[in-house]
């Protein structure tokens, strides 16, 4: 084998280097098949669930108490329009609210591990870089809200929020937000919104642990020192080196979060203390179709097993983000 | 030893303290409170809820009291009243409260007026005599029940629950831990084979699944579908039914007989079993594959002594070590951890309770069990760290 360099292997060190980081991360979680079968699905099951409109002509709350129950695949009897999986209760069409539920279940899921993620970086930066009083400040808040059974105090917080849910000021730009992002009315995005809120408070800790851990080891690295001699300010040493070097963790930690949020609202959901009835979402729907199983056994698996799906698919997609993060696995 | 005891207990307390804090802050800081449902009817005027009624209700639920004197008198059971100290009621005539809130006119010297509101009628401490008040939470007195069952206390609702919970949460929670070590070792001492993959992946599905959806699935499939075929079937809620009933193979079930509670047992504990062998097969897998891997394993196996002794003896018991922060985290849930599946087969125990009260406005039931959560969790990290020192010598407290 001819070589051009003199030492074995730099033609691939050179190859690689040419090549971003991403890409090599890319390439990396491609290997993963799981991964990338549950990337696709979980898509899938987003853009159903984002063009809901498009694919269905019914709307996800119109009752009709005269349609009651109707089976699978028959025609509308008034439009002649086919109900896929038949009607619920209130002859509302439950292929439509099944996609609606996935948007609005969906929606929560995303955003609220968001909220979730960047309060968690936001502290973990803090606690991690500066130490001191605000570490010690932010730790011991940590320390005491893991004291507190997370899905008790859920349940409790949810349930004061939504007896009292006019009193409580939300600004008006998160609740349209919601409601734009969840196709429901205003009076229904408050509640969600507040439900958003109170999921995301309860569920920074991890991440902020996990950043704060990430950030004391990167602050010790000679560049730091370095760029700090260079009379870099506080907030660029954080934006430009801290961050940059401390956050690959935080993308699996995010991946696993969204897919306990969703667990956790449709737990909520399903008990009766998230996201009430006229919105739907796969928890409340469970709710209802546990109720009627005895007339009609299929109706959980409608919208069990997108639940299910995408429960499985942002595992799978975490598991292989985390292989393909792995440093240990370089080269 | 000592010392690291005395200052983890006091420790605790202060914790204790902040959180019953902090929970009680959850529940009357929230605007509105148990008030506003009544008044929102009383505006609709369907029932026609008076002024009186308001006010009794206001002194029922203590809402008359300041928040301060309020939380004391239900973390420690007081102030009851004024301090008598020879035969002198002391501080009698303090201010704790205000029975009503109105309107006042203030007339300012320079003849502007205001209207503020402000409390007209104060409740002075010497009118709290005479008053219920528990013996305070931290003494284990959680004080009275007011809808799930009216005035009986609540202590004596959670005793009425609490077996059925245990039953479910001890059994399960033994058979989890039991299938996930032997699964668990199994999988590490046969590392990447098909068992292996298989467990592992199964470990991650039970794992990343809602509980309630396993729970649903297993009504239709043994409940529901079993029932339509004419197989042997099992109950689908409930932790023993009203009347008699059929089951193919086993003849007539006599309503409220050991077998009875059994049928309606093992689906509840299925569900639990299976969610949470995951979490106890990763753990021990991994724990055993980092012993497998030290030098006295290697020994072990150099000197002849049998695998089998290798793995039981050697590696095993060692790796069970780390396992005791676990077991720190199942005081807790064993509680009222298992609230969804409770729900699911409508088992009637502490996971019920937290969610019947919840629904019913019963807020005093829910901050005692949120209370005695919080508790049992401290007392569990307790616990591990003094087992560490007993398992492994080489930890010493101090």
């Amino acid at each position: 084998m001819a070589t051009t360099s003199p030492v074995a292997g730099v033609d691939e060190l050179r190859d690689t280097r040419s090549e971003g980081q991403w890409s090599i991360v890319l390439r990396r979680f491609r290997r993963h098949h799981l991964a990338m079968i549950s990337l696709v699905v979980l898509l899938l099951i987003l853009l159903a669930a984002f063009f809901a409109p498009y694919l269905t002509p019914f709307s996800p709350r119109e009752n009709d108490i005269t349609k009651r129950f109707l089976t699978p695949l028959t025609a509308d009897p008034d439009t002649g329009q086919l109900h896929i999986f038949g009607t619920d209760n209130l002859g509302r069409d439950y292929f439509t609210r099944v996609l609606y539920a996935g948007r609005v279940s969906l929606t929560v899921a995303l955003t609220t591990s968001t909220i979730a993620v960047l309060i968690g970086i936001f502290l973990g930066l803090l606690a991690g870089y500066f130490g001191g009083w605000i570490d010690i400040a932010i730790t011991r808040t940590l320390e005491f809200i893991s004291t507190f059974p997370l899905f008790i105090v859920l349940l409790i917080l949810s349930s004061i929020l939504l007896q009292n849910e006019s009193l409580i000021p939300i600004p008006d730009f998160a609740v349209s937000i919601t409601a734009a992002l969840t196709a429901v009315p205003d009076t229904e995005a408050r509640k969600v919104t507040l439900l958003v809120l109170a999921l995301a408070l309860l569920n920074w800790t991890p991440t902020a642990r996990l950043m704060r851990g990430m950030v004391l080891s990167v602050r010790e690295q000679v560049y730091i020192e370095s760029s700090r001699a260079l009379g870099a300010s506080n907030p660029r040493i954080i934006w430009r080196h801290v961050f940059p070097n401390a956050y690959p963790p935080i993308i699996v930690d995010f991946t696993l979060l969204i897919n306990t949020i969703l667990v956790l609202e449709s737990s909520l959901s399903f008990l009766g203390f998230g996201v009430q009835d006229p919105t739907p979402t796969w928890g409340n729907m469970l709710a209802f179709a546990q109720s009627n199983m005895f007339n009609e056994p299929w109706l959980p698996l409608v919208p069990g097993l997108p639940l299910l799906l995408c429960a499985l698919a942002i595992n799978f997609i975490g598991d292989g983000m985390r292989d393909a993060l792995d440093p240990r696995l370089k080269l | 030893m000592t010392t690291f005891l005395i200052r983890r207990l006091f420790q605790m307390l202060i914790v204790i303290l902040l959180a019953a804090i902090a929970s009680y802050a959850l529940l009357y800081l929230a605007p509105g409170g148990p008030l506003v449902a009544l008044q929102q009817r009383q505006r609709g005027g369907a029932q026609g809820v008076t002024e009186e009624d308001i006010a009794r209700i206001r002194a029922r639920f203590e809402l008359d009291l300041h928040p301060a004197v309020r939380f004391t008198r239900w973390f420690v059971g007081l102030p009851r009243g004024p301090i008598n100290l020879g035969g002198q009621a002391l501080l009698a005539e303090m201010h704790v409260g205000c029975t009503q809130t109105g309107q006042v006119q203030l007339t300012y010297p320079d003849g502007r007026t205001d209207i503020v509101e402000e409390c007209i009628d104060p409740l002075t401490l010497a009118e709290l005599e005479g008053r219920r008040v528990s013996r305070g939470v931290l003494f284990g007195d959680f004080g009275l029940s007011q809808v799930i069952l009216r005035d009986r206390p609540i202590s004596a609702l959670i005793w009425s629950r609490l077996p059925y919970t245990l039953a479910l949460m001890g059994v399960s929670t033994l058979l989890a831990i039991l299938f996930g070590v032997i699964i668990g070792v199994y999988s590490a001492v046969r590392q990447y084979s098909r068992f292996d993959y298989f467990m592992t992946t199964l470990a991650f599905i039970g794992a990343s699944l809602p509980t309630f959806f396993f729970g649903i699935m297993l009504i239709l499939v043994l409940a529901v579908w079993a029932k339509d075929a004419g197989l042997p079937y099992l109950p689908s809620g409930n932790a023993t039914a009203n009347r008699d009933y059929v089951v193919p193979l086993l003849g007539t079930v006599d309503a409220g007989s050991p077998l009875d509670f059994l049928l309606h047992f093992i689906m509840p504990c299925a569900v639990l079993t299976f969610v949470s062998i995951a979490q106890w097969s990763r753990f021990v897998r991994a724990s055993m594959l980092e012993v497998l891997r030290q030098d006295y394993v290697r020994t072990a196996r150099a000197k002849g002594v049998r695998e089998r002794l290798v793995i039981a003896k050697h590696a095993l018991r060692n790796a069970l070590i780390p396992f005791i922060t676990l077991l720190a985290g199942v005081l807790p849930t064993l509680f009222a951890g298992a609230a969804v599946t409770e729900a699911v087969f409508n088992w009637p125990g502490l996971g019920q309770l937290l969610l019947d009260a919840l629904e019913r406005f019963d807020y005093m039931v829910a901050m005692a069990l949120l209370y005695i959560t919080i508790v049992l969790q401290l007392v569990g990290y307790l616990i591990s760290d003094i087992l560490y020192t007993v398992v492994d010598p080489r930890i010493r407290l101090t």
